[in-house]
């Protein structure tokens, strides 16, 4: 009995390596036959980790692999970004990344540049959103804009840390009438602490931050600075559309280390597509505060590379600019 | 419905069968990765998050404070046992309570440890419940001038009682202020001596140097010892506190529960100074302060009722005004905005059954951790039956383990490796480790927020002294140092040089 056991068990086991090992053989092309590796340049629990997430979870089920996600935070996000450019380009190491490719190059952290990485697909946009509190002075962008140009260094603006996408989206806009404010760089969360504490007169943060407080009554937004009005606060008109050119979206998407393969990329990049369409996606984003917003490979390259002029630029003005 | 009612509810809610389970298992993840060195209830969380998605938000944010909070129970384990700080809250706990192991008392420590857990646990839930809002008000007046002068005022408390030679200690606090400036400076991100390296560029782990100098440099201390370690081999009676033991603990975990909910709505670091402050409290406090790093209990059940206490006041920032005040609740902000609930003002009007549901499942938990953590005791007291020779290597793959996982960084291990090297020195010649490890956490955070405080001030230094708040702490860290001062002059200095030599 004990030994038609084995046998059976043998059996199986030979045919499971059979079916499993040899049979995948041939066709070695067949991206993926292997786990797929996600850094996340962001910090675990962060609203951009989040999102990293639910997308590893849908490219997971369509390609039939496991996504792991791994945090690697260190050097506002550089870290991670070296670590995916010493990968094999084989599609089995992809980075979730942000506008921070360039900030973080141009600040002296990350010492590549982003054409160091295949652009894969991108994902989501966000809007930075400038919020004051419910009584402030200003009813608009442009009474702010003219106060804070009429008193230099007396209106503060908290952000998320020097050189991060907020920090710059908010330098850009007040540098644009040659207004001068004092920048305040904070610890997450802690910008609209001190906003509600009356300690700053303003902070630019991703919606995120403010739409409790909003709905609460303790806050107001003065205006979004993306190319769009942001669905969270679809009365909040844009600077654009207040007069005042200044449009920086935050993107995140998916990159790849460079030469990995363009049908690998195009694999990616179509299960990437299906994520970001479905309905779970879109809810995700409701809730966490991001708007879906799928480009392929080619446009996202062409969007990062002028991206990273325009934040060049302002970097360059603000005097952060460490590499030439 | 009144807010009793909601609490009624809520208690329905956390007794439900899914609820129970989701505690249970949040808590006792939480236990294992508070026990193994490095995993913290960060990594716990992280880990876990993913299967909170096919949750309702309730029962997956029920089992993520589970984690949460659990992991406090169970860092005090390794650090009691062979002085490795399971977690950075309970590096405090390190040096009374692995003296008391070494004494064989190792039971008695892991056990009042657990049942001050759950009494500190408990108060600060009762503190979530009643005054939340009132606590939230509070919360946002603490801006980063106020933070200067109670970082201030810890640090004055702290060096009170500090043992040993003055200097020495001085001498530890600075070098871990000067550790503690390696890395990414957080206010303009322009990196400081790091070489260039990525791997340090956010500073040295907190978790790679406390198991280094506590945990690694004992490990070398005992492979002097020419003769065979004994291993401990406690009998029943043993396990049991006496009522000596009760009788010192209970005002400890009193103090500590005062001292832990207090801490819990600063932002930043509280969980760990919190048990500082507690320790510092009861070696001043102590009609024995000469037992104090000889294995009072009163060191161990301060700090470990201070970090549970923690816990629960530490959520009032998070669920009343949708900000996390330390790491761990960072992670808690994503899973509730994962599942569409946006904490925040308007969370107890628009979510009250994930309120209320949370709050009652944290006491739920604080009770399951207790019954959980007690028959632990002794298995875990058994685990020092293990040969020497054996038990190392086993602490050391799981250290590497897990200082490794905290950020995926290699470099951390090296800092261990050579921290453990640097604590065996220092051991040798007298140093203090513990200063060391708080002016690191302190140091940090105290120049982030003075230089806030001067940014928004325009650079004037009147921004520490102009609300009621301020002046209060300044005038307290005044009157601390005065009394010290004077203390000093009329020959105090002596015999407490004195009482340290004798001890």
């Amino acid at each position: 009995m004990t030994k038609v056991n084995r046998g059976v068990i043998l059996a199986s086991a030979a045919a499971l390596v059979f079916a499993t090992g040899l049979g995948s053989t041939p066709s070695r092309a067949e991206f993926p036959e292997q786990p797929i590796e996600m850094t996340v340049m962001f910090g675990a629990g962060s609203a951009a980790d989040v999102t990293a997430r639910h997308l590893a979870e849908g490219i997971a089920k369509r390609l039939n692999v496991a996504v792991p996600v791994v945090n690697r935070t260190g050097a506002g996000g550089a870290a991670g970004l070296v670590h995916i450019s010493q990968q094999k380009p084989n599609g089995y190491s992809i980075v979730w990344t942000s506008n921070q490719m360039s900030t973080t190059y141009y600040s002296g952290q990350l010492p590549l540049a982003y054409d160091n990485f295949a652009p894969v697909a991108r994902v989501s946009v966000e809007t930075p959103a400038l919020a004051v509190k419910a009584d402030a002075p200003w009813k608009d962008l442009k009474e702010m804009l003219e106060y804070a140009k009429a008193n230099p260094e007396k209106v503060r603006i908290g952000n998320s840390g020097a050189g991060s996408h907020t920090h710059l989206s908010a330098a850009a806009l007040f540098a644009s009438v040659g207004a001068k404010t004092i920048d305040v760089p904070f610890q997450t969360g802690q910008a609209t602490v001190n906003l509600l504490g009356g300690r700053i007169e303003g902070a630019v943060q991703l919606p995120a931050a403010f739409v409790s407080h909003v709905k609460s009554g303790d806050l107001r937004i003065i205006a979004v600075l993306g190319r769009e009005r942001d669905p969270i606060f679809p009365d909040v008109p844009t600077a654009k559309e207040q007069g005042f050119d200044v449009q920086l979206d935050m993107w995140r998407g998916i990159a790849a280390p460079k030469d990995t393969p363009p049908e690998v990329v195009a694999k990616l990049q179509k299960a990437i597509e299906e994520t970001v369409a479905s309905p779970e996606f879109v809810e995700a984003g409701k809730t966490v505060g991001f708007r879906p917003a799928f480009l392929p490979a080619p446009d996202f390259g062409k969007l990062i590379a002028s991206d990273d002029k325009k934040l060049g630029e302002v970097m360059s003005q603000l005097g952060m600019k460490k590499t030439q | 419905m009144s807010s009793f009612d909601y609490l009624v509810n809520g208690f329905g809610t956390a007794l439900s069968w899914q609820g129970l389970l989701y505690c249970f298992i949040g808590c006792l993840w939480g236990t294992i990765v508070g026990v193994l060195p490095g995993l913290g209830p960060l990594a716990g969380m992280t880990l876990l998050l993913p299967l909170t998605f096919g949750l309702d938000p309730t029962t997956g944010i029920i089992m993520l404070t589970g984690i949460f909070y659990g992991s406090m129970y169970g860092g005090s384990t390794t650090s009691i046992l062979v002085r490795i700080p399971g977690e950075a809250a309970s590096v405090v706990t390190c040096i009374d309570g692995h003296e008391m192991a070494r004494q064989g008392r190792a039971g008695p420590a892991l056990m009042v440890a657990a049942v001050g857990s759950f009494i500190g646990g408990s108060v600060s839930i009762l503190g979530l419940i009643f005054i939340a809002p009132p606590l939230a008000k509070l919360m946002i007046q603490i801006g980063p001038s106020v933070e200067v002068m109670l970082i201030l005022f810890a640090l004055v408390v702290i060096s009170l009682v500090s043992a040993g030679s003055r200097i020495k200690t001085a001498a530890m606090i600075s070098l871990g202020l000067l550790l503690g400036t390696v890395g990414m400076d957080k206010l303009t991100g322009f990196p400081r001596f790091t070489f260039g390296s990525l791997g340090i560029s956010d500073g040295l782990s907190f978790a790679a140097l406390a198991i280094g100098l506590f945990g690694v440099s004992e490990i070398l201390t005992n492979l002097e010892k020419t003769d065979t370690i004994k291993a401990i081999t406690p009998k029943f009676r043993d396990l049991i506190p006496r009522a000596k033991d009760l009788r010192e603990s209970f005002p400890a975990i009193a103090r500590g529960s005062v001292i832990g909910s207090i801490f819990g709505i600063i932002p930043g670091v509280s969980h760990i100074v919190s048990t500082f402050v507690s320790y510092a409290v009861e070696k001043k406090l102590s009609r024995h302060p000469e037992q104090f790093g000889k294995g009072a209990i009163a060191g161990v059940a301060g700090p470990e009722t201070a970090n549970n206490a923690v816990t629960g006041t530490a959520m009032i920032p998070l669920l009343a005004l949708g900000i996390p005040s330390i790491p761990a609740t960072a992670i808690l902000l994503s899973a509730l905005t994962i599942h569409g609930v946006q904490p925040g003002p308007l969370l107890l009007t628009e979510n009250p059954q994930v309120f209320w549901g949370l709050i009652a499942s944290m006491y739920i938990g604080n009770v399951i951790l207790l019954i959980l953590n007690l028959p632990l005791v002794s298995i875990f007291v058994n685990l020092l039956r293990i040969p020497y020779v054996y038990l190392v290597p086993i602490i050391l793959v799981i250290s590497v383990v897990g200082v490794y996982s905290v950020d995926f960084n290699a470099f951390d291990i090296w800092v261990m490796v050579i921290s453990g090297f640097a604590g065996y020195f220092l051991r040798k010649f007298g140093y203090e480790m513990a200063p060391l490890l708080l002016a690191l956490v302190l140091g940090d955070r105290l120049e982030e927020n003075f230089r806030l405080s001067l940014t928004m001030s325009g650079g004037h230094y009147s921004t520490f002294v102009d609300n009621a708040s301020l002046i209060v702490l300044g005038g307290s860290i005044s009157l601390l140092l005065a009394v010290q001062g004077i203390a000093w002059a009329f020959g105090y200095r002596k015999t407490f040089a004195d009482e340290a030599e004798g001890a």
